[in-house]
């Protein structure tokens, strides 16, 4: 299980949107159609390869309820990764994207990487939110935005690991300290500082290429 | 607050005015000075009177402590009075203030010891004050944000006491003061920075505040681990030296064991973490016995009951068995076998390590064999497990250790049929080895051994070698054995039951009847061998219908649920035994109610419960030692169907019988159909799969084809390419030859046609070597005849010319000598006629004299030039003579090429004929693949099933040694 770097993510937005749903489809590749509430956290992980890497992912998802606010406020300062995820049936969950984004921002340090997710996108007859609308929020507010299903398992390996390419693209520009754990970033075990970031920066100008 | 009056009046006399006083003075100057010097002095008295005066300084002065904490902010010193201060009056016990000014500057409060009231009362009212005062702290959530905030605070004097403090508020009112500093922003992870302290004192007891602060608090425990704790906490043991290290590994271990109990999100986290590999190096504590500290004891227990938490029995089972199998490739498991088999190992730490051995391979099926192949460092090597079995079966072993031998051996056993199997085996008369100790042998031993546990022990783990498992149970029954000399063997079922009708102890008997329950239980043979006895079912009746004291009560359960298994799973083989003389048995002898109410007896039993709860066979006492986990699952399952069966009257029965029948019947009907439909499910996929196969094979085949027919055009064109070079480069049949490998398809065909190339090309290289070399030859013998050729007929090679020229010089000095002899003629004429004048105009006188020497020399000349003509003449016969031999050559050489030219066409024509063979094979090819291509249309017309194109190639190779056979024909 040797990994070049580690990444921690967390996974916030509104309850009922589909964040543990996103998680279980991308750690478990399985789908759980019953809404089990999230108390406080649940952790996830997974190994996925960018640029011919290992990258660990180590996942927290949070319970979306007003209550548990405070608790997963903790969990934004050591993530390097953040998936805000809305119900593109759910306009509020939408709506409250803002509070969602102020409050991580305000937590988070500065350079976390978010990825504003629109869940449910195999729900298009029950559709309120369109796709623009998402694309335009994102836009204004410098995220990457993508819509997903959980159930169909549709984009949901690429929100993931888009988000990580960003974070390894930002690693490779040196934005991120990777030697303050604090970040949620940790280098692996038997892997070198220094060939990583000499034979990475082709890498991550690919991956950078790939997602705009 | 009445408590609170109740407390202060209860100290009306003695030197306490005074001091409550002082504490009221003091009070005053640190809220009204207006210097800082004084505050701070204030305070710092204040503290020097908190432990003595704890109640007047709490009551009067937290209350400016927190304002002092503040507004004073910039000054650390009065911060860390006011914190001391505050710490003293919330802080508790006598032995945590031990523990917390373990630091030799701060004297131990004797406090206590003087007061004349018991311990018990003392300190209830020290706890009752702590809690009054923290409760007083906690009012205004704020103060406790603030303490929150004055730990970011760097300084020693500051950190220290606050850490402190937050420690004894959590003692006190945990849950109140972790939901405050959970709601915090950055509460915890703020606590987490503690750790990262450069100074041991706060680490540490930032440790014991983190241990507070996680205790029964999931959310807490999640955001520590999420901060990196598991980390930390690991790096922290390894600094201080794992085992050997000091109460701070002890520490360290018991904040793991906070996150990790019962917390699954953590111990996946610390699991995918790959954590569990760093704790293999902790159990490296070799053999050696010389350091076995009380301290490293208690590491080493903490150690292993965290390496249990990870794979408890109560976790999911997903989440176990990944976790085992991590121990396992790791090599966890194997280091603690080494523990489990070393020699001086304390036997508490060997008990435990025997325990976390169970629950790492209980379930596993891997970690199980792995288990099973560990053999004692013995001479012989002997099995580990019957080393722990011999542990199990002797008196003299600790009652713990016992006990864990047996769980071990029911861990070893759960879900692992072959290893049933494999103990079943070394009771059976077939496989028995009389040289070396067997786990069947000890278990015998143990089953009829004077020592009641060891009875007991033996019986549950017999019974756990039968546990569901049909085969075993029924193996079991061939079992016999030698009871004594002369006397004839008695089978193991049989000498079960006469222990039992024996009166033995109560714990014998317990744990011989839950092995027959067990054995019997869904195994209609069992029964049919148990109630073969005459003697069983009379003593079980006996047993259950006595009225017999306390003590007998589970016996007669037990009897009652045996005979109740021997009616639920009887299947009527037995004349005098079937389930209905069984009932009416029941019914005369002991009475259904009555039956009932004592098969009750088991599960009411107060030690059931406890039993029921895990797996783990723990018990307060060896006597306690009664019930088995897996059996009360046993009980809970056979309790209502045995009460039903018995009440049910025959004829109830046999209506249900018939309902039975007829539901049968329709669950048969709907199982043939539900087979059939399952069947055809079946048959449609086989058939989904066939022809996507099919298609796909028919897609390849498409591509080969056309692959095929482009090779094939390619063919032509390169064929008839060479067909125009061929006359000039006959080499150009071998490069169709290569195009011929190339299109390797049909292998077989392809390979038998590239022979045949090949052949066709040896020989055509053959032919073509011959036909250089004839080549050659004809050239020389070209060059030759041009030679002559030239010297004839003139022509340009360049020998011939100067032949040429030398015949030509030759010539034209034979006619310029020609044309000289004439002159030379003509002069002798003229001189004659001279002459002739001459003598006839003068005399004979000095004038003819001169006439007559002139006459002789110029005959002189004359025969010489006649001779030199002669010489000449001579010479042009001999050119004449070349000539002709040369002409003579040239004509035989003519013929030499007239007849390599008549060579040259036949070799022609074979090369043309070879060529014509070659051309006929590849039509055959062209033929073949179109025989392919309708045989594939075909195919996919009938929509035949034809997997391979082996079948193809077959066909079309058969076809095609036909078509040579008839070429053969031809030939012959």
């Amino acid at each position: 299980m040797a990994y070049a770097y580690l990444f921690k993510y967390i996974i916030i937005g509104d309850t009922g949107v589909g964040k543990s749903c996103l998680l279980l489809q991308f750690t478990d590749k399985r789908f759980q159609p019953v809404h089990d509430l999230t108390i406080g956290v649940e952790f996830g992980a997974r190994m996925i390869t960018i640029d011919g890497k290992q990258i660990k992912l180590q996942i927290w998802d949070t319970a979306g309820q007003e209550s548990f606010r405070s608790i997963t406020r903790s969990y934004y300062r050591g993530a390097a990764g953040a998936l805000l995820v809305y119900d593109i049936t759910r306009r509020d969950t939408f709506n409250h994207l803002t509070t969602w984004l102020e409050d991580a921002r305000q937590h988070s340090n500065s350079n976390m990487v978010i990825m504003l997710i629109g869940n449910k996108s195999d729900l298009e007859s029950r559709r309120e939110v369109k796709k623009e609308e998402g694309e335009a929020f994102a836009r204004e507010h410098g995220l990457i935005f993508m819509e997903t299903s959980a159930k169909t398992a549709s984009n949901v390996e690429e929100a993931f690991i888009n988000t990580a390419k960003e974070i390894y693209e930002k690693i490779q520009e040196g934005v991120f300290d990777i030697n303050n754990e604090a970040n949620g970033i940790k280098i692996g075990p038997q892997h070198a500082a220094t060939n990583s970031t000499l034979s990475g920066s082709q890498g991550g100008q690919q991956a950078g290429g790939g997602c705009c | 607050m009445n408590f609170f009056r109740g407390v202060m009046g209860g100290q009306p006399s003695g030197p306490q005015p005074t001091g409550g006083e002082t504490v009221q003075r003091l009070c005053d100057r640190v809220a009204s000075s207006t210097l800082l010097e004084d505050r701070r002095d204030a305070v710092r008295a204040l503290k020097a009177l908190s432990k003595k005066y704890r109640l007047e300084v709490g009551t009067q002065a937290m209350a400016h402590l927190i304002h002092i904490l503040q507004t004073d902010r910039s000054d650390s010193e009065i911060l860390g009075y006011a914190l001391d201060t505050l710490y003293n009056i919330i802080c508790n016990e006598e032995e945590e203030e031990q523990d917390m000014l373990a630091s030799p500057s701060i004297p131990v409060s004797g406090k206590r010891r003087n007061l004349p009231v018991p311990e018990d009362n003392a300190q209830k009212q020290e706890e009752d004050l702590g809690v009054l005062f923290t409760e007083k702290f906690l009012k205004d959530p704020e103060s406790v944000m603030l303490l929150l905030t004055l730990l970011e605070e760097f300084d020693f004097h500051v950190r220290w006491p606050g850490v402190k403090l937050l420690t004894a508020l959590l003692k006190n009112q945990c849950s109140q003061v972790q939901g405050v500093i959970l709601v915090s922003p950055m509460g915890v992870s703020r606590l987490m920075d503690l750790l990262a302290d450069s100074r041991e004192v706060i680490r540490n007891d930032g440790l014991l505040l983190l241990q507070q602060l996680s205790k029964g608090n999931a959310a807490i425990q999640k955001i520590v681990a999420f901060e990196n704790a598991f980390e930390r906490l690991l790096d922290i043991i390894t600094e201080e030296g794992s085992s050997d290290g000091g109460i701070v590994v002890e520490d360290c271990l018991l904040l793991l064991l906070n996150l990790l109990k019962n917390n699954s999100s953590n111990q996946n986290f610390f699991k995918e973490g790959s954590y569990i590999q760093r704790m293999k190096p902790w159990f490296e504590v070799g053999d050696d016995n010389s350091g076995w500290s009380a301290q490293k004891v208690t590491n080493l227990h903490l150690m292993l009951q965290l390496v249990r938490v990870m794979v408890s029995p109560g976790n999911s089972p997903g989440a176990s068995s990944s976790c085992q199998k991590s121990m396992y490739q790791c090599g966890l498991l194997q280091q603690l076998c080494t523990i489990l088999m070393a020699t001086g190992v304390p036997a508490d730490i060997l008990t435990e390590t025997i325990n976390t051995v169970s629950e790492v391979i209980r379930g596993s099926q891997i970690n199980q064999d792995y288990f099973a192949s560990v053999n004692a460092p013995s001479n012989p090597p002997r099995p580990a497990i019957v080393v722990l079995l011999m542990s199990m079966v002797n008196e003299r072993q600790p009652f713990v250790l016992r006990c864990a031998v047996l769980y071990c051996f029911q861990c070893f056993l759960y879900k692992n049929q072959k290893g049933q199997g494999e103990i079943v085996a070394t009771l059976l008369p077939s496989t028995i080895d009389a040289n070396s100790i067997s786990a069947g042998q000890l278990l015998c031993g143990g089953l009829f051994s004077a020592d009641s546990l060891s009875n007991w022990c033996a019986a549950v783990a017999l019974a756990h070698a039968l546990q569901d498992n049909l085969t075993q149970k029924e193996q079991l029954l061939r079992v016999q054995l030698a009871t004594s000399l002369g006397k004839p063997p008695v089978s193991l079922l049989q000498q079960c039951t006469n222990i039992l009708s024996q009166g033995s102890k109560v714990q014998t008997r317990v744990g011989l009847l839950m092995l027959l329950c067990t054995w019997i239980n869904n195994c209609p043979i069992a029964v049919t061998h148990f109630l073969h006895n005459q003697e069983n079912v009379p003593f079980l009746t006996g047993q259950i219908s006595e009225n017999l004291g306390e003590d007998e009560r589970l016996v007669q359960g037990l009897c009652a649920l045996l005979l109740g298994i021997c009616i639920y799973y009887n299947d009527n083989s037995l004349e005098n035994y079937t389930k209905e003389k069984l009932k009416q048995l029941i019914e005369k002898r002991i009475g259904k109610e009555n039956f009932v109410e004592k098969l009750g007896f088991v599960a009411k039993h107060e030690l059931y419960s406890r039993a029921a709860q895990k797996p783990q066979p723990t018990f307060p006492s060896p006597e306690q030692m009664l019930f088995d986990h897996e059996f009360t699952k046993l009980v809970k399952e056979l309790e209502g169907v045995i009460t039903k069966a018995v009440h049910k009257s025959s004829e109830e029965e046999k209506k249900e019988e018939e309902v039975k029948k007829t539901l049968e019947q329709h669950d048969s009907i709907v199982t043939q159909y539900k087979d059939l439909i399952r069947d055809q499910d079946a048959q449609i996929q086989e058939l989904k799969q066939q022809v996507s196969t099919l298609s796909l094979n028919n897609e390849q085949m498409q591509a080969q084809i056309t692959q095929q027919q482009s090779q094939i055009q390619q063919h032509k064109d390169q064929y008839n390419l060479l067909k125009l070079k061929l006359g000039k480069d006959p080499q150009g049949l071998s490069s169709q030859g290569d195009g011929a490998q190339v299109n390797g398809l049909n292998t077989e065909e392809m390979s038998q046609l590239r022979e045949e190339v090949e052949e066709l090309r040896r020989q055509q290289t053959l032919l073509n070597t011959q036909l250089s070399d004839k080549d050659t030859l004809i050239n020389t013998l070209k060059s030759g005849a041009v030679v002559v050729q030239t010297v004839e007929a003139g022509t340009e090679s360049s020998a011939n010319r100067e032949l040429l020229s030398e015949l030509e010089v030759l010539m034209s000095r034979v006619q310029s000598q020609g044309s000289e002899i004439s002159q030379l003629q003509a002069e002798r004429q003229e001189l004659i006629r001279r002459a002739e004048a001459t003598a006839s105009a003068a005399p004979p006188s000095s004038g003819s004299s001169a006439d007559a020497t002139e006459v002789s020399d110029l005959e002189s000349r004359l025969a010489a030039q006649t001779a030199e003509t002669e010489r000449l003449k001579e010479e042009c016969r001999g050119l004449r003579e070349g000539c002709a031999g040369l002409e003579q050559q040239l004509a035989s050489a003519q013929s030499t090429v007239a007849v390599e030219q008549t060579e040259k066409a036949k070799l022609q024509q074979e090369v043309q004929e070879s060529k014509k063979e070659q051309d006929d094979l590849l039509m055959l090819l062209a033929d073949q693949d179109q025989k392919i291509l309708s045989l594939k249309q075909k195919l996919k017309d009938l929509g035949e099933s034809i997997d391979e194109d082996e079948e193809d190639d077959l066909d079309s190779r058969d076809q095609f040694d036909e078509d040579e056979d008839e070429e053969e024909d031809n030939d012959d």
